[in-house]
């Protein structure tokens, strides 16, 4: 049973580990808590939903598609929306980002009405290990985590462009001074986090269901996993994911599992209280 | 014949005040210039929108005489421009091998014999290789700092208070290493507090006053300027 | 007609009442709020649970909900008095949330998503039925005015200018001390009071709520009144409530013109355009359409102004 919800636990946090990892590398290099990130999620998992069930391509064409056009989405976000406010404050950044999640969101229901949705796939029986369900889907979803946690890590510690991206998170004058280019440099990070969110909607269509609130239902757990691992810190966000996404099984023993999504604000709430600045995060300095 | 490094008129501030209202400065190829003044006559704001990162209002840079002033930060360093901020001048998070790197951004030819080079510079940081920046101490960082600039071959060095913070010992061996650089043929723009240390070493030298230029003129002659010393060396000695 | 016209004032009302409300919280001190709907619908369940399930008379069951959202409100306000703007932001959208989902999943107590049926009216054997809404908007416009009074001598007043001149500066707040900072957790309960009163105003007008009506939402169409209205401004808000509401239900008679929007289409429409609106005035106006009199620009606004900066992130340190 508990070794069930471990499982569970890890899925769940699969699920999660890819967007907490995007949304801590946008908030290194802009300093603002992008609610966005709910729309583009969910345009990735309708844009995967248009591929498969309308123009008819298998699932990894579609992924394709879905990672693409939301990077494309989230490019023009920052290009049309958030670029020209570059410097005001925080909070009228992230006023702006939830008015655009709601906006993406309605145009999904626009076009496709609060319909519940699912991916055109054969339907799979899940592998028992030990007593222990799952199903093939889900490995993948592990391994594919798994991937993406290592390349970022590689991308991020190994490339030129990497270390520019690290070099302008940390201090970001100073980046343009050694003659880092880094508007570019942020536009570079919009797009890889926008490919993660645009298969995050993919994920989370196959493990959940299609639906115009799929982004926002899961907004939050990333946030959790994001702040828990230090906003900022890409690689305390995949920790956090799995903390988060294990607390979130666990409470189904004590609490009905329609309180799943509180764990995540309680866990935001206990973190920020105690340690503002996150678990592995350092405090920013301020002068 | 003019100068490697023309600042004409330049004109620059934060929010709705001019801080550095219309300078002029001059530095030759290979020379050093030093800029002294008391605080807040606007001499590090001065550095700083020679090297745009505070952007000027007015007036105009001229590298070789390339016209500079009003070009992203990026832009200037890829034109050999390389500039050491006083506070905040390291990547705390990388490693010091990765702030180098960094450093070499714009010109990665060559990069071994220049880390070589700037080891030669700074020994010290050949052990330091693998530590993260921010566990450093403040002479280390602004060895870090200077070795970066340093990574690619810059044709004018702008220094804001190099030897800020470092103790005695340290500030001198700071200027000895700037001589050295100097002696490599690369020209220097610096801001300095410690005044005559930096003047000794240094072509040129300029006064600032409320955002304006008060006297320019052969750093020997400004060391000796009785009404300088009066101002502003006289309790520094 | 007359009726449209009656309900819709009283709408703009419940909306006048948030604004105010918010404006107290961010205008006033800086303290943001994303869980308006937490505390709306807080003083709403509370006010109609307590009449309905434990039958108590109105004039302790609709102060109660007040009560309940002032109470929430120094709990939020306590907890979270440390935290920066943006994740205060976090925390108060969780608290929202959270109210919702009890709302949704403890349908024991609150009927979950069927809604809660509110028979109990104020005043309602006092008045004929045909004169009632205009009473009910009356009582509504009291509520207002006398928050209106409330936040507009809070704003007057020695403690006011000096929660003003702090708001940006929280390095400032900390030097001041204790003081200053029980003020602002005042001023943030107070301003969730008012929302609690709008919550149980709100229950027993529509007499039927249900989670489906307090999303976060909510909180989008009391930030664009207020920053319509230009924060720190309780004039401007007035007016910015009604100005949402007029675009909320003019979008209403869209319906009548294309035939093809259906109910779900032209709610979407409805969101899709204030969100657009909202981002449009923002990068228009970033002080709003009537900016708070006498007073000084915010300060990060006004380093962004100069464009003397090159800091490209907007991270702003560099001043």
């Amino acid at each position: 049973m508990t070794a069930q919800l471990l499982v569970n636990g890890l899925v769940n946090a699969a699920l999660i580990a890819p967007p907490a990892i995007a949304l801590s590398l946008l908030f290194s290099v802009l300093r603002f808590p992008n609610f966005a990130i709910g729309g583009y999620i969910t345009a990735g998992a309708f844009l995967a939903y248009a591929a498969n069930a309308g123009a008819g391509l298998p699932l990894w064409g579609a992924a394709l598609v879905a990672m693409a056009g939301t990077s494309l989405l989230v490019w023009l976000s920052d290009e049309i929306v958030f670029k020209p406010l570059r410097g005001q404050d925080p909070v009228t950044l992230l006023v702006v980002s939830i008015a655009l999640t709601l906006i993406i969101e309605h145009v999904v229901r626009l076009i496709y009405s609060a319909d519940v949705r699912g991916f055109d796939l054969p339907l799979q029986r899940p592998h028992r290990f030990a007593g222990i369900r799952i199903t093939e889907e889900q490995l993948e979803l592990l391994a594919l985590a798994a991937a993406i946690a290592a390349l970022t890590h590689l991308l991020l510690r190994y490339t030129r462009t990497g270390r520019a991206v690290r070099a302008t998170a940390d201090n970001p004058v100073l980046a343009e001074v050694r003659g880092v280019p880094t508007r570019r440099i942020v536009t570079a990070v919009w797009v890889y986090s926008g490919a993660l969110f645009g298969l995050t909607g993919v994920l989370a269509g196959l493990d959940l269901v299609i639906e115009p609130l799929l982004g926002w239902n899961l907004t939050i757990p990333i946030f959790a996993a994001a702040i828990l691992g230090g906003i900022g810190s890409p690689y305390g966000a995949m920790l956090g994911a799995v903390l988060v996404g294990i607390a979130e099984e666990l409470t189904v023993l004590v609490l009905p599992s329609t309180y799943k999504v509180g764990v995540g604000f309680f866990i935001i709430a206990v973190l920020l209280l105690v340690r503002p600045h996150g678990l592995l995060g350092q405090p920013e300095i301020r002068k | 014949m003019t100068a490697l490094l023309e600042v004409a008129g330049l004109t620059a501030g934060y929010g709705r005040g001019d801080i550095v209202q219309g300078i002029n400065l001059s530095v030759g190829a290979g020379e050093i210039a030093t800029i002294i003044g008391p605080n807040g006559a606007g001499k590090s704001t001065a550095v700083k929108s020679v090297a745009g990162v505070v952007r000027p209002r007015l007036g105009s840079v001229r590298v070789d005489g390339a016209e500079i002033a009003g070009m992203a930060a990026s832009e200037i360093a890829r034109r050999g421009v390389a500039f050491v901020p006083q506070e905040a001048n390291v990547f705390r998070q990388l490693t010091v091998a990765e702030n180098l790197e960094i450093g070499a951004w714009t010109d990665r030819s060559r990069i071994a014999e220049r880390r070589e080079r700037v080891l030669a510079l700074f020994p010290d940081l050949a052990r330091l290789f693998r530590v993260r920046a921010g566990h450093l101490s403040g002479g280390q960082r602004q060895m870090v700092a200077f070795g970066m600039a340093m990574m690619v071959e810059p044709r004018v060095l702008l220094l804001d208070e190099p030897s800020a913070g470092l103790s005695p010992v340290m500030a001198g061996q700071m200027f000895a290493t700037i001589l050295s650089v100097n002696a490599a043929g690369v020209a220097i723009l610096m801001v300095e507090q410690n005044a005559i240390q930096a003047l000794r070493i240094s072509h040129r030298g300029y006064v600032m006053a409320s955002g304006r230029i008060a006297l320019a003129d052969t750093a020997a002659c400004i060391l000796e300027s009785a009404e300088v010393a009066h101002l502003y060396l006289g309790n520094r000695q | 007609m007359t009726a449209y016209l009656v309900s819709m004032a009283t709408f703009v009302g419940f909306f006048m009442l948030l604004a105010l409300a918010l404006n107290l919280q961010w205008g006033m001190t800086g303290m943001v709020n994303f869980g308006i709907a937490g505390f709306y619908a807080l003083g709403a369940y509370t006010s109609a649970l307590l009449s309905v399930k434990l039958g108590l008379p109105l004039w302790l069951a609709m102060p109660a909900g007040a009560v309940a959202g002032l109470l929430a409100g120094t709990l939020v306000a306590l907890l979270s008095i440390r935290l920066s703007g943006d994740f205060l932001a976090i925390v108060t959208l969780g608290f929202g949330e959270f109210v919702r989902l009890v709302a949704l999943n403890e349908d024991w107590l609150t009927e979950g998503p069927r809604g809660l049926k509110i028979d109990a009216r104020p005043f309602a054997d006092v008045f004929s039925r045909e004169s009632y809404p205009l009473v009910y908007l009356g009582l509504v416009a009291a509520a207002v005015a006398l928050a209106f009074l409330v936040a507009e001598r809070i704003r007057r007043a020695p403690l006011g200018r000096t929660l003003r001149a702090i708001r940006e500066d929280a390095v400032v707040a900390e030097v001041l001390g204790k003081n200053v900072l029980l003020h602002r957790i005042t001023v943030f309960a107070i301003g969730a009071a008012f929302m609690g009163a709008a919550g149980a105003l709100y229950a027993h007008y529509v007499q039927n709520i249900s989670p489906q009506v307090f999303m976060p939402m909510v909180a989008i169409f009391i930030w664009m009144s207020v920053i319509v209205g230009g924060p720190g401004n309780n004039w401007g808000l007035m007016l910015g409530a009604g100005l949402v509401m007029a675009i909320l239900e003019g979008t209403r008679f869209l319906g009548d013109v294309i035939d093809w929007l259906d109910a779900e289409k032209l709610s979407a429409i409805r969101v899709i355009l204030i969100g657009i609106l909202l981002i449009v005035i923002i990068r228009l106006r970033p002080r709003g359409v009537m900016p708070e009199p006498r007073f000084r620009y915010r300060g990060s606004r006004a380093a962004a102004d100069g464009s003397s900066v090159n800091d490209v992130t907007g991270r702003g340190d560099t001043t």
